[in-house]
């Protein structure tokens, strides 16, 4: 095994044991949870997927044709195959938008948990604060290409090709920054100390 | 009662000829063949036979201000992919009552009004779908809307359905249609790629006007369902908003590359353009409005656009005699040597015409005359 092979094998296991403290206390799991459950809520709003446009009642709707639920609509947006409405809120549910978007939701999530296990942690090791949260804008932005870019109009861009095929790398990127993110503060948790 | 009827009842028959009768064509072999109709000229490469029966084309190719080529160079993706934008394929209507259910009185619709089939298109519903393969009078058609444009328009489809390829044009829709894969750039109707290239469709009026207008005109009219056959938020428009005008409508910016940049008025700017043979013509929607009457010149030939105040829209006759048209607001008739008639009925020649942002049809059109 090269140096760097051990090198990275010890930065996922200490990152992996870093997680593991995660699991074992409350107040991590809560930070687990909530920042999962924000980011999952933000970007399922960010998609398109969320929104509040109910009109108060309950309606419950679903395709007909299930397979379309592996219809691409865009970079990593997938056809809806029910509409869900409550009250104010309307979902649209498209389950690989929702794994996507799962999958985005927990590396964040566990990048805030191990961040916060830093930051209390009884020797500060220079943490680097909130790598995590930034690492999964990214993916936020993504959801703005659907149907054009609306997103450039706030910053008074105009869509050139170029723009628009770094788009399709938006959600992929969020998760390499994010993976990176962990590593990184996975390596300044120390277990031994929590 | 074919298309052509269908395009007369609503007060513009379909596809202007460079001869200037304002035929819609007939069958595709009753046309030149590809390539031997030039309209103004300037875009070449057509093909020697024609590649298959459907969509049905115009006997006379419309006007096109660019070389094929640098019309292909300069289309460019808008993100989804071909049919990332579904269009409904098999569309659903419901009366009035239903209509008034999902519609505010201000929203927007593309109404067509055939000799038996009425109906109206949501706004709402059409921006997440930009075509609805649809039948009216027994014909059938695609009825087509590109939100980054303002555009609504309508299209002979024959046997063959039309879809969204995901590609824009000077921000404009590019549509292909399902039986060549050809791409129809849709304020050109013009296919620019693919067998059918240098062919242009038959089109018939498409109405923009808001819900209460259009029924109470029409209050035998259908409206599209939401039933679409996909799952989609109608309640939320991706580009913004038009009742009041926000967002992306409203925004002094666009989104794509342009063809041209003219900036004697601000981008989304409506203007009801018409196509004629020597040229285009552009009539400022809200000039109209305070006017009711405009005229101007193309090829030293008049031709006036009349505002109907019933749907907030605007007929344009080709009237090479210069006939005095005067306009009665309050009745929402026009005369004529003293004779009233509709504004959509004049005696005079029609000309297709049809809402759209400036910079889209001053982009396509760059030679356009302006009136307001």
């Amino acid at each position: 095994m090269s140096g760097i092979e051990r090198t990275e094998a010890g930065l996922a296991s200490r990152t992996a044991a870093a997680v593991g403290v995660v699991g074992r206390r409350n107040d991590a799991r809560l930070v687990l949870a909530g920042t999962t459950l924000g980011y999952l809520l933000l970007y399922l709003y960010t998609v398109g997927d969320l929104a509040l446009t109910g009109d108060g009642g309950v309606t419950v709707f679903v395709v007909d044709d299930l397979s379309r639920a592996f219809t691409s609509l865009g970079f990593f947006r997938f056809e809806p195959i029910a509409l869900l409405e409550a009250g104010p809120i309307t979902y649209l549910f498209s389950p690989l938008n929702a794994i996507v978007a799962l999958v985005l939701a927990t590396l964040v999530g566990v990048n805030l948990a191990l961040t916060y296990l830093g930051w209390v942690q009884p020797k500060a090791c220079g943490l680097e604060a909130s790598s995590g949260v930034f690492a999964g804008i990214p993916a936020l932005l993504s959801g703005a290409a659907c149907c054009g870019p609306t997103v450039l109009l706030v910053f008074g861009i105009q869509a050139s090709g170029v723009l628009i095929t770094t788009f399709q790398y938006l959600v992929p990127m969020a998760v390499v920054l994010l993976v990176g993110s962990l590593l990184l503060i996975g390596r300044q948790v120390d277990p031994a100390l929590l | 009662m074919g298309v052509a009827g269908l395009a007369g009842c609503v007060g513009n028959s379909g596809v202007l000829s460079p001869g200037g009768s304002g035929s819609d064509g007939g069958t595709p072999t009753d046309g030149e063949p590809p390539g031997s109709t030039t309209g103004d000229g300037t875009t070449g490469g057509s093909n020697d036979v024609l590649p298959a029966k459907d969509p049905p084309v115009a006997a006379d190719r419309l006007p096109v201000a660019y070389d094929v080529g640098k019309l292909r160079n300069s289309v460019q993706s808008g993100g989804p992919p071909k049919d990332g934008i579904p269009s409904i394929d098999d569309p659903k209507f419901v009366g009035t009552a239903k209509g008034d259910e999902f519609l505010d009185r201000d929203d927007i619709v593309f109404g067509v009004a055939g000799e038996d089939d009425v109906k109206a298109y949501p706004q709402p519903i059409l921006v997440w779908h930009e075509i609805v393969n649809d039948v009216i009078d027994g014909d059938p058609v695609s009825v087509t809307y590109c939100p980054l444009t303002g555009t609504a328009m309508g299209f002979e489809r024959g046997t063959t359905e039309f879809g969204v390829s995901g590609k824009l044009l000077n921000n404009n829709l590019v549509m292909y249609d399902r039986n060549t894969d050809s791409r129809w750039p849709q304020i050109l109707a013009t296919a620019i790629r693919g067998g059918f290239e240098g062919r242009s469709l038959r089109e018939f009026r498409v109405v923009w006007t808001t819900w209460e207008q259009w029924k109470s005109l029409h209050p035998d009219t259908v409206v599209l369902s939401k039933k679409t056959g996909h799952v989609r938020n109608y309640e939320r428009d991706p580009y913004g908003m038009y009742t009041p005008k926000r967002g992306y409508y409203n925004s002094t910016k666009i989104l794509f590359h342009t063809l041209n940049d003219d900036d004697r008025y601000k981008p989304k700017t409506v203007v009801i353009g018409a196509r004629v043979p020597d040229g285009a013509i552009a009539f400022l929607k809200e000039s109209l409005r305070k006017a009711g009457v405009l005229e101007g010149q193309v090829a030293g030939v008049t031709h006036t656009a009349v505002y109907d105040d019933r749907l907030d829209t605007a007929y344009v006759y080709r009237n090479p005699d210069g006939v005095s048209v005067s306009l009665d607001g309050e009745s929402a008739t026009a005369t004529i040597d003293g004779e009233s008639y509709a504004p959509d009925a004049l005696p005079l020649e029609p000309v297709h015409a049809f809402d759209a942002m400036w910079f889209a049809w001053s982009g396509f059109y760059p030679e356009t005359e302006v009136v307001e």
